[in-house]
Protein backbone atom coordinates (compact mmCIF):
# COMPACT_ATOMS: atom_id res chain seq x y z
CA UNK A 1 0.00 0.00 0.00
CA UNK A 2 1.06 3.75 -0.59
CA UNK A 3 2.81 5.33 3.10
CA UNK A 4 0.95 8.25 2.92
CA UNK A 5 3.66 9.67 4.83
CA UNK A 6 5.76 9.93 1.84
CA UNK A 7 3.18 11.97 0.11
CA UNK A 8 5.79 15.27 0.66
CA UNK A 9 8.24 13.83 -1.33
CA UNK A 10 5.75 12.95 -4.27
CA UNK A 11 3.71 16.08 -4.43
CA UNK A 12 1.58 17.37 -7.04
CA UNK A 13 4.06 19.67 -8.92
CA UNK A 14 7.77 20.61 -8.26
CA UNK A 15 8.50 22.32 -5.10
CA UNK A 16 8.71 25.96 -4.82
CA UNK A 17 12.42 25.72 -5.25
CA UNK A 18 14.39 23.69 -7.96
CA UNK A 19 16.42 21.21 -7.22
CA UNK A 20 19.81 23.01 -9.64
CA UNK A 21 21.06 24.80 -6.08
CA UNK A 22 22.15 20.96 -4.81
CA UNK A 23 24.59 21.30 -7.52
CA UNK A 24 25.16 24.89 -8.57
CA UNK A 25 25.03 26.12 -5.01
CA UNK A 26 23.30 29.29 -4.01
CA UNK A 27 26.28 30.27 -2.21
CA UNK A 28 29.87 28.84 -2.01
CA UNK A 29 33.73 28.88 -1.82
CA UNK A 30 35.50 28.27 -4.78
CA UNK A 31 38.74 29.30 -4.19
CA UNK A 32 41.48 31.69 -1.90
CA UNK A 33 44.64 33.33 -1.69
CA UNK A 34 47.51 32.61 -1.75
CA UNK A 35 46.50 29.34 -0.19
CA UNK A 36 44.63 27.44 -3.00
CA UNK A 37 41.19 25.60 -2.11
CA UNK A 38 40.33 22.84 -4.14
CA UNK A 39 36.82 20.78 -3.70
CA UNK A 40 36.37 18.51 -0.87
CA UNK A 41 35.03 15.45 -1.40
CA UNK A 42 31.47 14.95 -1.64
CA UNK A 43 28.64 12.85 0.16
CA UNK A 44 26.75 10.62 -1.70
CA UNK A 45 23.08 11.47 -1.95
CA UNK A 46 19.66 10.86 -3.11
CA UNK A 47 17.45 13.38 -4.42
CA UNK A 48 14.09 11.57 -4.33
CA UNK A 49 10.94 12.65 -5.83
CA UNK A 50 12.41 15.24 -8.51
CA UNK A 51 10.01 16.51 -11.26
CA UNK A 52 10.34 16.37 -15.06
CA UNK A 53 10.97 19.69 -15.27
CA UNK A 54 13.43 20.02 -13.19
CA UNK A 55 15.51 17.27 -14.77
CA UNK A 56 15.51 18.68 -17.89
CA UNK A 57 16.54 22.36 -16.17
CA UNK A 58 19.75 20.00 -14.88
CA UNK A 59 20.58 19.88 -18.47
CA UNK A 60 20.65 23.33 -18.79
CA UNK A 61 23.22 23.82 -16.29
CA UNK A 62 25.30 21.03 -17.47
CA UNK A 63 25.75 22.51 -20.83
CA UNK A 64 26.96 25.80 -18.58
CA UNK A 65 29.25 24.19 -15.85
CA UNK A 66 30.30 21.04 -17.59
CA UNK A 67 30.20 20.66 -21.09
CA UNK A 68 31.66 23.97 -21.91
CA UNK A 69 35.38 24.60 -22.20
CA UNK A 70 35.92 24.65 -18.29
CA UNK A 71 34.04 22.22 -16.46
CA UNK A 72 32.97 23.53 -12.72
CA UNK A 73 34.74 20.65 -10.26
CA UNK A 74 32.55 21.53 -7.23
CA UNK A 75 29.05 21.10 -9.92
CA UNK A 76 30.78 18.06 -11.00
CA UNK A 77 31.67 15.96 -7.93
CA UNK A 78 27.74 17.03 -6.75
CA UNK A 79 26.69 15.54 -9.40
CA UNK A 80 28.43 12.33 -9.59
CA UNK A 81 27.87 11.70 -6.03
CA UNK A 82 23.83 12.32 -5.94
CA UNK A 83 21.15 9.65 -7.44
CA UNK A 84 18.10 11.28 -9.15
CA UNK A 85 15.09 9.46 -8.36
CA UNK A 86 11.86 11.14 -10.49
CA UNK A 87 8.46 11.58 -9.60
CA UNK A 88 5.19 11.83 -12.02
CA UNK A 89 3.39 15.02 -11.68
CA UNK A 90 -0.21 14.27 -10.71
CA UNK A 91 -1.89 17.38 -10.57
CA UNK A 92 -0.60 20.21 -12.65
CA UNK A 93 -1.15 23.77 -11.65
CA UNK A 94 -2.10 26.70 -13.68
CA UNK A 95 1.16 27.93 -13.66
CA UNK A 96 2.78 24.89 -14.93
CA UNK A 97 3.45 24.81 -19.10
CA UNK A 98 5.86 22.10 -19.57
CA UNK A 99 3.57 21.09 -22.70
CA UNK A 100 4.73 24.18 -24.32
CA UNK A 101 8.09 23.73 -23.71
CA UNK A 102 8.13 20.14 -25.45
CA UNK A 103 8.30 18.26 -22.01
CA UNK A 104 6.01 16.07 -20.03
CA UNK A 105 4.80 16.03 -16.65
CA UNK A 106 7.02 12.83 -15.89
CA UNK A 107 10.35 11.67 -16.39
CA UNK A 108 11.04 9.74 -19.38
CA UNK A 109 15.28 10.87 -18.82
CA UNK A 110 17.32 12.35 -16.40
CA UNK A 111 17.17 10.63 -13.67
CA UNK A 112 18.41 7.05 -12.60
CA UNK A 113 14.85 5.88 -11.71
CA UNK A 114 11.09 7.11 -11.90
CA UNK A 115 7.89 6.60 -9.83
CA UNK A 116 4.83 6.49 -10.02
CA UNK A 117 2.32 6.33 -7.34
CA UNK A 118 -0.17 3.79 -7.62
CA UNK A 119 -3.18 3.18 -5.68
CA UNK A 120 -1.54 -0.11 -3.74
CA UNK A 121 2.06 1.19 -3.87
CA UNK A 122 4.70 3.00 -6.36
CA UNK A 123 5.71 1.71 -9.75
CA UNK A 124 9.67 2.15 -10.48
CA UNK A 125 11.09 2.64 -13.54
CA UNK A 126 14.24 2.09 -13.99
CA UNK A 127 16.60 4.95 -16.08
CA UNK A 128 20.35 4.09 -14.95
CA UNK A 129 22.46 1.02 -13.83
CA UNK A 130 22.72 2.93 -10.69
CA UNK A 131 18.66 2.69 -10.68
CA UNK A 132 19.39 -0.72 -10.99
CA UNK A 133 21.74 -1.28 -8.49
CA UNK A 134 19.16 0.23 -6.24
CA UNK A 135 16.87 -2.03 -6.80
CA UNK A 136 18.98 -4.94 -6.03
CA UNK A 137 19.95 -3.14 -3.28
CA UNK A 138 15.79 -3.00 -2.86
CA UNK A 139 15.44 -6.55 -2.53
CA UNK A 140 12.10 -8.24 -1.14
CA UNK A 141 10.67 -4.56 -0.82
CA UNK A 142 10.57 -4.74 -4.89
CA UNK A 143 7.71 -6.96 -6.46
CA UNK A 144 6.83 -7.78 -10.42
CA UNK A 145 4.78 -5.50 -12.17
CA UNK A 146 1.96 -5.91 -13.78
CA UNK A 147 0.48 -5.22 -16.89
CA UNK A 148 -2.95 -3.87 -15.53
CA UNK A 149 -0.46 -1.67 -13.02
CA UNK A 150 1.33 -0.30 -16.52
CA UNK A 151 -1.50 0.90 -18.34
CA UNK A 152 -3.04 2.39 -14.92
CA UNK A 153 -0.03 4.63 -14.73
CA UNK A 154 0.15 5.18 -18.23
CA UNK A 155 -3.30 6.60 -18.17
CA UNK A 156 -2.31 8.92 -14.63
CA UNK A 157 0.15 10.19 -17.46
CA UNK A 158 -2.40 10.95 -19.73
CA UNK A 159 -4.95 12.51 -17.46
CA UNK A 160 -1.68 14.90 -16.75
CA UNK A 161 -1.28 15.63 -19.90
CA UNK A 162 -4.60 16.73 -20.54
CA UNK A 163 -4.73 18.59 -17.97
CA UNK A 164 -1.90 20.60 -19.05
CA UNK A 165 -3.82 20.54 -22.59
CA UNK A 166 -6.39 22.40 -20.86
CA UNK A 167 -4.58 24.68 -19.01
CA UNK A 168 -2.19 25.96 -22.08
CA UNK A 169 -4.96 24.90 -24.94
CA UNK A 170 -3.05 27.31 -27.21
CA UNK A 171 0.46 26.82 -28.80
CA UNK A 172 2.58 29.29 -29.41
CA UNK A 173 5.10 30.34 -32.21
CA UNK A 174 7.02 26.74 -32.82
CA UNK A 175 10.16 28.95 -33.27
CA UNK A 176 10.67 31.19 -30.54
CA UNK A 177 14.13 32.05 -31.17
CA UNK A 178 13.20 33.31 -34.74
CA UNK A 179 9.92 35.23 -32.99
CA UNK A 180 11.97 36.86 -30.36
CA UNK A 181 14.63 37.78 -32.58
CA UNK A 182 12.04 39.29 -35.07
CA UNK A 183 10.89 41.49 -32.10
CA UNK A 184 14.83 42.82 -31.24
CA UNK A 185 13.76 46.37 -32.80
CA UNK A 186 9.93 46.48 -31.12
CA UNK A 187 10.62 47.98 -27.67
CA UNK A 188 6.79 48.92 -27.18
CA UNK A 189 6.46 45.10 -27.03
CA UNK A 190 9.24 45.15 -24.38
CA UNK A 191 8.01 47.65 -22.60
CA UNK A 192 4.71 47.03 -22.85
CA UNK A 193 5.52 43.73 -21.29
CA UNK A 194 8.07 45.33 -18.55
CA UNK A 195 6.11 47.65 -17.25
CA UNK A 196 4.87 45.96 -13.74
CA UNK A 197 8.04 44.18 -13.34
CA UNK A 198 9.29 45.55 -10.06
CA UNK A 199 12.73 44.12 -10.75
CA UNK A 200 12.46 41.91 -7.16
CA UNK A 201 14.92 39.08 -9.48
CA UNK A 202 12.39 37.00 -7.87
CA UNK A 203 11.85 35.16 -11.40
CA UNK A 204 15.33 34.61 -12.41
CA UNK A 205 16.43 33.49 -9.24
CA UNK A 206 13.53 31.16 -8.61
CA UNK A 207 14.32 29.35 -12.10
CA UNK A 208 15.63 26.23 -12.38
CA UNK A 209 17.97 27.38 -15.56
CA UNK A 210 19.20 30.60 -14.71
CA UNK A 211 23.08 29.73 -14.67
CA UNK A 212 24.49 33.32 -14.09
CA UNK A 213 26.66 33.99 -11.06
CA UNK A 214 28.62 36.57 -9.35
CA UNK A 215 32.43 35.73 -8.46
CA UNK A 216 33.43 38.25 -5.06
CA UNK A 217 36.64 38.17 -3.16
CA UNK A 218 36.87 39.24 0.93
CA UNK A 219 39.53 39.31 2.93
CA UNK A 220 39.70 37.41 5.56
CA UNK A 221 42.01 36.80 8.48
CA UNK A 222 43.46 34.18 6.69
CA UNK A 223 43.63 35.33 3.36
CA UNK A 224 41.35 36.18 0.71
CA UNK A 225 38.42 34.31 0.46
CA UNK A 226 36.28 33.90 -3.40
CA UNK A 227 32.53 33.25 -3.07
CA UNK A 228 30.20 32.42 -6.22
CA UNK A 229 26.98 33.55 -5.89
CA UNK A 230 23.79 33.28 -7.54
CA UNK A 231 23.09 36.48 -9.74
CA UNK A 232 20.52 37.76 -12.04
CA UNK A 233 20.82 39.90 -15.42
CA UNK A 234 18.07 41.96 -13.96
CA UNK A 235 20.36 43.18 -11.53
CA UNK A 236 21.50 47.21 -12.40
CA UNK A 237 24.88 46.41 -11.80
CA UNK A 238 25.14 43.43 -13.88
CA UNK A 239 26.73 44.04 -17.24
CA UNK A 240 28.88 47.02 -15.68
CA UNK A 241 32.49 47.29 -15.99
CA UNK A 242 34.89 48.65 -14.33
CA UNK A 243 35.32 52.72 -14.57
CA UNK A 244 31.05 52.56 -14.27
CA UNK A 245 30.39 52.14 -18.26
CA UNK A 246 27.07 50.02 -18.33
CA UNK A 247 25.93 48.57 -21.95
CA UNK A 248 22.75 47.18 -19.85
CA UNK A 249 21.68 50.01 -17.79
CA UNK A 250 18.24 50.58 -19.09
CA UNK A 251 16.38 48.42 -17.64
CA UNK A 252 14.66 47.30 -20.67
CA UNK A 253 17.51 46.00 -22.38
CA UNK A 254 17.53 43.76 -19.22
CA UNK A 255 14.59 42.56 -19.40
CA UNK A 256 14.88 41.50 -22.82
CA UNK A 257 18.31 39.99 -21.95
CA UNK A 258 16.40 37.06 -20.04
CA UNK A 259 14.36 36.54 -23.09
CA UNK A 260 17.18 36.39 -25.72
CA UNK A 261 19.48 34.25 -23.46
CA UNK A 262 16.45 32.00 -22.66
CA UNK A 263 15.18 31.29 -26.67
CA UNK A 264 17.17 32.72 -28.52
CA UNK A 265 20.89 32.35 -27.70
CA UNK A 266 20.75 29.35 -25.91
CA UNK A 267 18.92 27.19 -28.41
CA UNK A 268 20.95 28.52 -30.93
CA UNK A 269 23.93 27.16 -29.17
CA UNK A 270 22.76 24.12 -27.81
CA UNK A 271 19.59 22.97 -29.18
CA UNK A 272 17.25 24.01 -26.99
CA UNK A 273 15.62 26.42 -25.05
CA UNK A 274 16.57 27.18 -21.37
CA UNK A 275 12.97 27.21 -20.21
CA UNK A 276 11.56 24.17 -19.33
CA UNK A 277 7.81 25.63 -18.38
CA UNK A 278 8.01 25.30 -14.70
CA UNK A 279 6.36 28.43 -14.07
CA UNK A 280 7.87 29.52 -10.96
CA UNK A 281 8.49 32.78 -12.48
CA UNK A 282 4.78 33.41 -13.07
CA UNK A 283 4.09 32.38 -9.50
CA UNK A 284 6.53 34.27 -7.74
CA UNK A 285 6.10 37.25 -9.75
CA UNK A 286 4.66 40.30 -7.57
CA UNK A 287 4.30 42.22 -10.84
CA UNK A 288 1.57 39.02 -12.41
CA UNK A 289 3.63 38.98 -15.31
CA UNK A 290 3.33 35.73 -16.96
CA UNK A 291 5.79 34.73 -19.09
CA UNK A 292 3.39 32.66 -21.54
CA UNK A 293 1.85 35.92 -22.83
CA UNK A 294 4.93 37.23 -23.59
CA UNK A 295 5.62 34.07 -26.00
CA UNK A 296 2.20 33.60 -27.11
CA UNK A 297 2.34 37.39 -28.54
CA UNK A 298 5.35 37.37 -30.21
CA UNK B 1 39.90 17.71 -11.87
CA UNK B 2 41.22 21.34 -11.61
CA UNK B 3 39.72 24.35 -10.60
CA UNK B 4 39.16 26.80 -12.37
CA UNK B 5 37.91 29.91 -10.27
CA UNK B 6 41.19 29.38 -8.59
CA UNK B 7 44.52 31.95 -8.91
CA UNK B 8 47.48 31.26 -8.38
CA UNK B 9 50.40 33.81 -7.38
CA UNK B 10 52.28 36.50 -9.22
CA UNK B 11 55.01 38.88 -7.87
CA UNK B 12 55.10 42.27 -8.78
CA UNK B 13 58.80 42.40 -10.25
CA UNK B 14 58.18 46.77 -11.33
CA UNK B 15 55.86 49.49 -11.89
CA UNK B 16 56.25 52.23 -14.39
CA UNK B 17 54.26 55.19 -14.66
CA UNK B 18 52.84 55.76 -18.06
CA UNK B 19 50.66 58.35 -17.46
CA UNK B 20 49.26 60.06 -14.57
CA UNK B 21 46.87 57.24 -14.29
CA UNK B 22 48.02 54.50 -16.65
CA UNK B 23 50.89 52.31 -14.90
CA UNK B 24 52.73 49.20 -16.63
CA UNK B 25 52.60 46.11 -14.09
CA UNK B 26 55.81 43.48 -14.74
CA UNK B 27 54.59 40.34 -13.12
CA UNK B 28 56.21 36.85 -12.59
CA UNK B 29 53.18 34.52 -12.64
CA UNK B 30 54.58 30.92 -10.11
CA UNK B 31 53.56 28.90 -13.41
CA UNK B 32 53.69 29.76 -17.18
CA UNK B 33 50.89 31.65 -18.81
CA UNK B 34 50.83 30.81 -21.82
CA UNK B 35 49.10 33.54 -23.50
CA UNK B 36 48.89 34.73 -27.20
CA UNK B 37 48.40 38.12 -28.05
CA UNK B 38 44.65 38.66 -27.52
CA UNK B 39 43.84 36.98 -24.65
CA UNK B 40 43.15 38.07 -21.46
CA UNK B 41 43.69 37.11 -17.32
CA UNK B 42 41.71 37.33 -14.42
CA UNK B 43 43.87 39.45 -12.17
CA UNK B 44 43.28 39.36 -8.13
CA UNK B 45 43.71 42.03 -6.50
CA UNK B 46 44.32 40.48 -2.71
CA UNK B 47 41.37 41.51 -0.72
CA UNK B 48 39.64 43.80 -3.47
CA UNK B 49 38.19 41.49 -6.36
CA UNK B 50 39.40 40.23 -9.59
CA UNK B 51 39.07 42.34 -13.02
CA UNK B 52 40.35 41.16 -16.75
CA UNK B 53 43.24 42.62 -18.01
CA UNK B 54 45.27 41.75 -21.65
CA UNK B 55 48.82 41.23 -21.38
CA UNK B 56 50.46 43.85 -23.32
CA UNK B 57 53.79 42.44 -23.34
CA UNK B 58 55.41 39.61 -26.12
CA UNK B 59 53.74 36.25 -25.99
CA UNK B 60 56.80 34.70 -26.89
CA UNK B 61 58.53 35.79 -23.45
CA UNK B 62 57.33 32.88 -21.14
CA UNK B 63 58.51 33.80 -17.79
CA UNK B 64 56.85 37.63 -16.89
CA UNK B 65 54.06 38.95 -18.37
CA UNK B 66 53.31 43.01 -18.51
CA UNK B 67 50.06 44.16 -18.26
CA UNK B 68 49.11 47.93 -18.69
CA UNK B 69 46.77 49.34 -16.87
CA UNK B 70 44.08 52.52 -16.17
CA UNK B 71 43.15 52.92 -12.73
CA UNK B 72 39.27 53.33 -12.83
CA UNK B 73 37.18 51.83 -10.09
CA UNK B 74 37.78 49.56 -7.01
CA UNK B 75 40.38 46.41 -7.84
CA UNK B 76 42.58 48.94 -9.89
CA UNK B 77 42.80 51.57 -7.43
CA UNK B 78 43.70 49.17 -4.77
CA UNK B 79 46.20 47.64 -7.27
CA UNK B 80 47.35 51.34 -7.91
CA UNK B 81 48.90 51.14 -3.77
CA UNK B 82 50.72 47.78 -4.71
CA UNK B 83 54.62 48.25 -5.26
CA UNK B 84 57.45 45.57 -6.23
CA UNK B 85 57.53 42.74 -4.46
CA UNK B 86 54.27 42.44 -3.87
CA UNK B 87 51.93 39.53 -4.66
CA UNK B 88 48.68 39.44 -6.76
CA UNK B 89 46.67 36.45 -8.07
CA UNK B 90 46.30 35.97 -12.13
CA UNK B 91 44.47 32.84 -13.94
CA UNK B 92 44.54 32.51 -17.45
CA UNK B 93 44.67 32.86 -20.17
CA UNK B 94 41.15 33.06 -21.14
CA UNK B 95 39.28 34.03 -25.01
CA UNK B 96 40.73 33.89 -28.20
CA UNK B 97 43.79 35.34 -29.69
CA UNK B 98 44.15 37.48 -32.93
CA UNK B 99 44.44 34.93 -35.61
CA UNK B 100 47.78 36.01 -36.79
CA UNK B 101 47.77 32.71 -39.36
CA UNK B 102 45.03 35.21 -41.22
CA UNK B 103 46.74 37.94 -40.93
CA UNK B 104 49.68 36.21 -42.70
CA UNK B 105 50.45 38.47 -46.32
CA UNK B 106 48.60 41.34 -45.45
CA UNK B 107 48.66 45.20 -44.29
CA UNK B 108 47.67 45.20 -40.98
CA UNK B 109 45.75 48.33 -39.68
CA UNK B 110 46.03 48.99 -36.20
CA UNK B 111 44.08 52.11 -34.39
CA UNK B 112 44.79 52.34 -30.74
CA UNK B 113 43.04 54.66 -27.87
CA UNK B 114 43.86 55.48 -24.81
CA UNK B 115 45.23 52.84 -22.80
CA UNK B 116 43.64 50.33 -25.44
CA UNK B 117 47.19 50.69 -26.90
CA UNK B 118 48.19 47.94 -24.34
CA UNK B 119 46.66 44.87 -25.66
CA UNK B 120 47.51 46.25 -29.43
CA UNK B 121 50.85 45.84 -27.92
CA UNK B 122 51.36 42.20 -27.21
CA UNK B 123 49.90 42.40 -31.22
CA UNK B 124 52.25 44.20 -32.14
CA UNK B 125 55.57 42.91 -30.46
CA UNK B 126 53.83 39.19 -31.81
CA UNK B 127 53.84 40.72 -35.49
CA UNK B 128 57.00 42.41 -35.11
CA UNK B 129 58.46 38.92 -34.02
CA UNK B 130 58.25 37.20 -36.74
CA UNK B 131 57.09 40.41 -39.38
CA UNK B 132 58.58 39.01 -42.42
CA UNK B 133 55.44 36.90 -42.44
CA UNK B 134 53.33 40.28 -43.08
CA UNK B 135 53.37 42.90 -45.66
CA UNK B 136 53.25 45.97 -43.61
CA UNK B 137 51.87 47.09 -40.05
CA UNK B 138 50.17 50.79 -39.65
CA UNK B 139 49.73 51.64 -36.36
CA UNK B 140 47.48 54.93 -35.47
CA UNK B 141 47.05 55.40 -32.06
CA UNK B 142 45.55 58.91 -30.37
CA UNK B 143 45.37 59.80 -26.60
CA UNK B 144 43.39 62.93 -24.72
CA UNK B 145 46.54 64.83 -24.50
CA UNK B 146 50.73 64.62 -25.04
CA UNK B 147 50.52 63.32 -21.14
CA UNK B 148 48.11 60.57 -21.64
CA UNK B 149 50.27 58.78 -24.43
CA UNK B 150 51.43 55.05 -23.17
CA UNK B 151 54.72 53.83 -24.34
CA UNK B 152 56.37 56.93 -24.54
CA UNK B 153 59.77 55.70 -24.74
CA UNK B 154 58.76 52.70 -27.17
CA UNK B 155 56.76 54.68 -29.70
CA UNK B 156 60.10 56.43 -30.78
CA UNK B 157 61.27 52.80 -31.37
CA UNK B 158 58.62 51.35 -33.14
CA UNK B 159 58.51 54.09 -35.65
CA UNK B 160 61.85 53.73 -36.90
CA UNK B 161 61.12 49.87 -37.32
CA UNK B 162 61.42 48.76 -40.89
CA UNK B 163 57.86 47.48 -42.33
CA UNK B 164 56.22 49.90 -39.69
CA UNK B 165 54.29 53.57 -40.43
CA UNK B 166 53.20 54.69 -37.25
CA UNK B 167 51.33 58.08 -36.74
CA UNK B 168 50.24 60.16 -33.67
CA UNK B 169 47.33 62.40 -32.69
CA UNK B 170 46.38 63.93 -29.36
CA UNK B 171 42.74 65.38 -28.83
CA UNK B 172 44.14 68.44 -27.09
CA UNK B 173 47.80 69.06 -27.82
CA UNK B 174 50.29 71.48 -25.54
CA UNK B 175 53.25 73.77 -25.62
CA UNK B 176 55.54 70.44 -26.23
CA UNK B 177 53.06 68.73 -28.52
CA UNK B 178 54.56 68.92 -32.51
CA UNK B 179 51.93 66.36 -33.86
CA UNK B 180 48.81 66.37 -34.90
CA UNK B 181 45.98 67.38 -32.98
CA UNK B 182 42.23 66.00 -33.22
CA UNK B 183 40.59 62.88 -32.57
CA UNK B 184 42.01 59.32 -33.52
CA UNK B 185 40.00 59.59 -36.83
CA UNK B 186 41.94 62.55 -38.27
CA UNK B 187 44.28 59.85 -39.05
CA UNK B 188 42.43 57.94 -40.96
CA UNK B 189 42.01 60.26 -43.60
CA UNK B 190 43.66 58.59 -45.77
CA UNK B 191 44.39 55.10 -45.61
CA UNK B 192 47.39 53.60 -47.62
CA UNK B 193 46.67 50.02 -47.31
CA UNK B 194 45.72 47.75 -49.85
CA UNK B 195 41.88 47.55 -49.06
CA UNK B 196 41.89 44.10 -51.13
CA UNK B 197 44.69 42.53 -48.62
CA UNK B 198 44.46 44.35 -45.37
CA UNK B 199 42.98 43.71 -41.94
CA UNK B 200 42.46 46.32 -39.52
CA UNK B 201 42.12 45.78 -35.77
CA UNK B 202 41.01 48.57 -33.33
CA UNK B 203 41.02 48.62 -29.40
CA UNK B 204 40.10 51.73 -27.17
CA UNK B 205 37.40 53.04 -25.52
CA UNK B 206 33.85 52.04 -27.31
CA UNK B 207 33.07 55.77 -28.64
CA UNK B 208 36.35 55.75 -29.93
CA UNK B 209 35.90 51.87 -31.42
CA UNK B 210 32.29 53.22 -32.90
CA UNK B 211 33.74 56.40 -34.89
CA UNK B 212 37.03 54.06 -36.21
CA UNK B 213 34.69 51.00 -37.31
CA UNK B 214 32.00 54.01 -39.10
CA UNK B 215 35.36 55.27 -40.88
CA UNK B 216 36.90 51.99 -41.78
CA UNK B 217 33.53 50.86 -43.48
CA UNK B 218 33.12 54.08 -45.47
CA UNK B 219 36.38 53.53 -46.68
CA UNK B 220 36.12 50.28 -48.11
CA UNK B 221 37.16 47.79 -45.14
CA UNK B 222 35.45 44.77 -45.40
CA UNK B 223 33.39 43.70 -42.53
CA UNK B 224 35.17 40.32 -41.75
CA UNK B 225 38.22 42.35 -41.76
CA UNK B 226 38.18 44.38 -39.29
CA UNK B 227 38.67 43.06 -35.82
CA UNK B 228 36.96 44.89 -32.41
CA UNK B 229 38.21 44.28 -28.98
CA UNK B 230 34.74 44.12 -27.15
CA UNK B 231 35.74 43.51 -23.59
CA UNK B 232 32.57 43.36 -21.58
CA UNK B 233 32.04 42.58 -17.86
CA UNK B 234 34.40 39.23 -18.31
CA UNK B 235 34.08 38.47 -14.44
CA UNK B 236 34.39 34.39 -14.66
CA UNK B 237 36.33 34.66 -17.83
CA UNK B 238 35.12 30.76 -18.54
CA UNK B 239 31.99 31.48 -20.36
CA UNK B 240 29.52 30.63 -17.61
CA UNK B 241 29.14 33.44 -15.26
CA UNK B 242 26.52 35.19 -17.87
CA UNK B 243 27.88 39.08 -17.43
CA UNK B 244 29.71 40.13 -20.51
CA UNK B 245 26.94 38.42 -22.82
CA UNK B 246 27.04 40.75 -26.20
CA UNK B 247 24.33 39.64 -28.70
CA UNK B 248 24.90 35.74 -29.34
CA UNK B 249 28.14 35.94 -27.54
CA UNK B 250 30.24 36.04 -24.47
CA UNK B 251 32.89 38.19 -24.74
CA UNK B 252 35.43 36.14 -22.71
CA UNK B 253 34.74 32.67 -24.51
CA UNK B 254 33.59 33.59 -28.02
CA UNK B 255 36.13 37.07 -28.09
CA UNK B 256 37.04 39.30 -26.48
CA UNK B 257 38.32 40.19 -29.93
CA UNK B 258 35.30 39.62 -32.27
CA UNK B 259 35.25 41.22 -36.45
CA UNK B 260 32.80 43.66 -36.98
CA UNK B 261 30.62 41.07 -39.38
CA UNK B 262 30.10 38.91 -36.18
CA UNK B 263 28.55 41.96 -34.13
CA UNK B 264 26.91 44.17 -36.84
CA UNK B 265 23.42 42.79 -36.47
CA UNK B 266 23.59 43.44 -32.53
CA UNK B 267 21.53 46.41 -30.84
CA UNK B 268 24.16 49.01 -29.66
CA UNK B 269 26.98 46.92 -29.70
CA UNK B 270 29.20 49.18 -28.36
Amino acid sequence: MADKSLEWGLGHIRASEPIKGFFFSPREKVASFPEKFEPEDQKKRILFGVKACDLSALKVQQKMFLEGNFRDPFYDARLKNTILIAADCSEPEDTCFCNLMGNKPYATEGADMTLSVLDEGYLFEVMTGRGNELIDLGGDAFGPVTDAQVARRDENHKAAVDKLNRINPRSWNPDLAKAIEGKIQDEAFWRRHAESCVECYGCLLACPTCFCFLLYDEAKQTGVERTKVWDACYMAAYARVGGGANPKAEFLKRFMNRFFCKFVHFKNEHGFYACTGCGRCIKGCMGKIDIRKVLAEL
Amino acid sequence: MSNPYQPFKAKILNISDETPNIRTFVLEPEQEVRFLAGQFVELTVPGFGEAPFTPSSSQFERDRIEITIMKVGRATTALFKLGAGDMVGIRGPYGNPYPLNKFEGKEIFIVGGGVGLAPLRALFLALAHEINKYKKIYLRYGARSPKDIVYKKLIPEWKKMKGVDLDLSVDVGDETWKGKVGVVTILLKEIPCDLKNSVAVVCGPPVMMKFVTRRLLEIGFPDDMIYLSMEKNMSCGLGQCGHCRLGPYFTCKDGPVLTWDQIKDIKDPF
